[in-house]
């Protein structure tokens, strides 16, 4: 088999499979999560369960209203980079072998680089602060370790494939040989949170919704000056 | 009666498959998101007051859920169970493991859920550790404290063992307070009125130590022209059920209210300022009870709140002059939205009011939270981890903190006294009665208090031991001012031997003093046939020391008053412990 037909398979088949086994593991989680009761609660409504839920779930995009994020800006802004990195990175798997004519816009490959670069950089910092953190240290597994080492050399090899997108050569082939192991690795790992994200959201907004609670009410941090957490 | 208060003792190997047998019960949805969503990232760790407070990393929220999670992920995750350690999947297996979870259940964590509504995630941390409990209880590795409030509650129906006929007393004894109170001989406390507008349901600690917060409450539905009435039974809106994890108990306590009101055929059900108690009562017993009730429920400071904006009572904000800030309890802020009540009613009754930051649901825990004050074994830790409350309020530079629980009442008693904050802790309530301007009613007589006399003309003799002696003056002085004679004790040892020798009808007695402390003089009394049926109330500047008296296995004391004491609430005490009424 050519270095070519190898990088192709790569990109094509078994990424398509990886795609499929992660999309077939996720199906089986969410229809086992499914088979779980769920909280119920008969009282009546103080509040508005959806609007709770649905601000739950914007809350990601609200700094401001945890008292977590107010006092640690820094992390937000890490958190951000780390996970538009992502999406640049994922993004680029289907750019290089599907359209890579877009990566040879200079400025589309400008950005996306950008974003996973400063993703590299967050992530690096996520993981001297888990290491120089005793309380994180406490509650640090292998897996956390893991995983965020395996999507900063995500990074550093997304960082190396894209310039060399059009050639086909150099660190294409572990790029996507690294997204393929990615893929299959995620439903396993702590990275798979994303897929229960929105669950627990959904069901903490709708809970603290109901009882008045979320939407928050304004007032709670002291105005113009950031608040202990 | 059927108890189910308490587990049998159970071999280890026994108790640990029971844990885990336990623990397979409680997987739903939202157990199964809190344990599988968390990727760890620390941010819940500055949320939690122990943890800031003494920067231990075995308190973190994220830490103590880990607990839980790793004895999860060891039967539910696919990854853990190939390669445990990959993930710190876990199953219990020792004694020191069960320790170690009995230790972050119910020692280190105060249910607060401020870690819960900090997560980006959404994990609800407080759900896992009530879960936790509720298994560690279930198979006898619970604190002895806990387990006692849950048998009251089994058993007697109220948390403090009070009695029926000890409760509707002393319901009796404060309906004539009342009158006294707003100068109308009309005026009254109904039990069991059938039909009123409002069952008013409180907490026992009002009924046993905190008379005046019910008296303020009688005094503000009087003024508002309320048509309400207390319940013979099922009056005791707090539910330790909540805290052990007991849906039983939970469910039983909350029948017993619901079914009262239901029989009664009030309007609503109002729950006086007790936060976990309105908790309870309002959004988890119907769950548990599963009972759809056919009436609202709210909290008193909503009743207020209604009746100041409906222009129902008129405030002189004038009679509370002085800087007040307010402390929301986690369970009326963080968990029942009750937050603008409050505020709304002090605006209206005090002239300076302060925010304390951060506030409402991102307000601190007072540290008592989550049944932590029965729990004496914790008592150095809770109070530790208090500092974080004490810098909170200490920056307010109020001179009241008010709270609308009783619970927060407590540990905010205790941490401004171990903090040296100089402050005084009232209930909304209290402070709406101060300043009450009270609706203009036909002259009555207005009756007079009884003097503290056995007979006419046979004085009541009070025994005073305390090792302070400006409060022995004080008690002294109050009580013969009212008819009284008064002998004092300076120690613990002169206090037993003027009990024995002056056989006083009632003992005021200091726990904190040189020779025997209270806790052993209290014994000893309880003890010695001759001496044991004395009433005795307890006066303490150091509740922490609580457990000295209380965790004797001896009676419960006649009366329980926290320095520094008033004139009216010492006599309101021993008038009650005495019986006598006007």
């Amino acid at each position: 088999m050519t270095y070519d037909r190898f990088v192709e398979l790569l990109e094509n088949e078994i990424q398509i499979a990886a795609l499929a086994f992660m999309a077939t593991l996720y199906a089986v989680k969410v229809w086992r999560l499914m088979q779980l009761n769920p909280v119920t609660d008969r009282t009546p409504d103080r509040g508005d369960p959806d609007a709770g839920a649905r601000y739950s779930l914007m809350l990601v995009a609200m700094p401001w209203e945890l008292a977590s994020y107010r006092s640690h800006p820094i992390k937000y802004a890490e958190f951000v980079a780390f996970h538009l990195a992502i999406a640049a990175a994922i993004l680029s798997t289907f750019l290089i072998p599907y359209a890579p004519g877009l990566l040879a816009i200079p400025a589309v490959k400008a950005l996306l680089m950008l974003l996973i670069a400063a993703g590299l950089v967050s992530g690096v910092s996520r993981l001297l602060k888990r290491l120089a953190s005793p309380a994180l240290r406490a509650v640090s597994t292998v897996d956390d370790y893991f995983s965020i080492l395996l999507l900063d050399a995500y990074y550093v090899l997304a960082l190396l494939a894209i310039p060399d997108a059009a050639t086909h050569r150099g660190s294409i082939a572990v790029f996507f040989g690294l997204t393929a192991f990615f893929l299959c690795y995620v439903p396993f790992s702590k990275i798979c949170h994303y897929l229960l994200w929105p669950f627990a959201r959904y069901y903490i907004g709708k809970h603290f919704g109901k009882r008045g609670v979320y939407p928050k009410k304004a007032g709670s941090a002291r105005p113009g000056r950031a608040m202990a957490a | 009666m059927t108890t189910v208060f308490a587990a049998e003792p159970m071999p280890l190997e026994e108790k640990i498959a029971k844990f885990h047998e336990l623990f397979e019960t409680k997987i739903n949805r939202n157990f199964c998101l809190s344990n599988g969503a968390c990727v760890h990232c620390g941010l819940c760790i500055e949320s939690c007051h122990y943890y800031m407070a003494t920067k231990d990393p075995k308190t973190t929220p994220v830490y103590k859920t880990d607990a839980i999670r790793r004895i999860y992920k060891s039967r539910h995750d696919w990854l853990s169970r190939v390669v445990p350690f990959w993930t710190g999947a876990a199953r219990v297996r020792t004694r020191e493991d069960l320790d170690r979870l009995r230790d972050i259940a119910w020692g280190s964590c105060t249910m607060c859920r401020r870690c819960t509504i900090n997560c980006p995630m959404g994990i609800d941390t407080a759900l896992l550790i009530r879960s936790l409990r509720a298994i560690l209880y279930a198979i006898g590795e619970a604190p002895e404290g806990v387990v006692q409030v849950c048998k009251d509650q089994y058993e007697i129906g109220n948390q403090m063992g009070v009695s029926d006929e000890d409760y509707i007393e002393t319901i009796e004894w404060l309906s004539e307070e009342h009158a006294t109170d707003v100068g109308d001989p009309r005026a009254k406390i109904l039990l069991d009125k059938k039909g009123a507008n409002v069952m008013y349901v409180v907490n026992p600690r009002e009924v046993k130590y905190a008379p005046l917060t019910l008296l303020a409450a009688a005094k503000i539905m009087y003024a508002a022209g309320e048509d309400w009435t207390m319940p013979r039974s099922g009056w005791d809106n707090t539910n330790f059920g909540l805290f052990a994890g007991d849906d039983k108990l939970g469910a039983k306590m909350g029948r017993a209210l619901y079914e009262k009101a239901q029989q009664l055929g009030v309007k609503k059900v109002v729950v006086s300022e007790c936060g976990h108690g309105f908790r309870a009562t309002r959004w988890e017993a119907p769950n548990w009870a599963k009972m759809d009730l056919g009436f609202p429920i709210e909290s008193f400071l909503e009743t207020m709140a209604a009746y100041v904006r409906d222009g129902r009572i008129r405030l002189n904000p004038a009679c509370n002059g002085v800087a007040v800030t307010y402390h929301d309890p986690c369970n009326l802020g963080r968990s029942s939205g009750l937050t603008e009540e409050p505020r709304y009613v002090l605006q209206h009754c005090v002239t300076n009011f302060v925010e304390m930051y951060p506030n409402r649901a991102d307000n601190w825990c007072c540290s008592g939270g989550g049944g932590a004050m029965s729990m004496s074994e914790y008592t150095g830790r809770r109070l530790e981890a208090a500092k974080i409350k004490a810098d909170q309020l200490r920056e307010t530079g109020a001179q009241i903190v008010v709270t609308a629980c009783h619970n927060c009442i407590d540990a905010l008693g205790d941490l401004i006294k171990r903090y040296k904050l100089g402050m005084k802790t009232a209930t909304v309530g209290e402070l709406v009665a101060k300043a009450l301007v009270l609706p203009e009613r036909p002259e009555a007589a207005v009756p007079v208090q009884k003097p503290l006399e056995k007979a006419p003309g046979v004085p009541v003799k009070v025994l005073v031991a305390d090792d302070d002696a400006d409060t022995r003056v004080f008690l002294s002085a109050i009580c013969e001012d009212n008819g009284a004679v008064a002998v004092t004790a300076r120690n613990g040892n002169e206090a037993l031997e003027l009990a024995r020798s002056e056989k006083p009808d009632i003992i005021t007695l200091d726990i904190d003093m040189p020779g025997k402390h209270g806790g052993e003089v209290y014994e000893c009394l309880k003890k010695e046939d001759a001496l044991k049926n004395i009433p005795v109330c307890i006066v303490t500047g150091q509740p922490k020391l609580r457990g000295l008296i209380y965790d004797l296995e001896v009676p419960h004391p006649e009366g329980y008053v926290d320095k520094p004491i008033t004139e009216e609430t010492i006599l309101l005490n021993l008038r009650l412990i005495l019986n006598l009424r006007q």
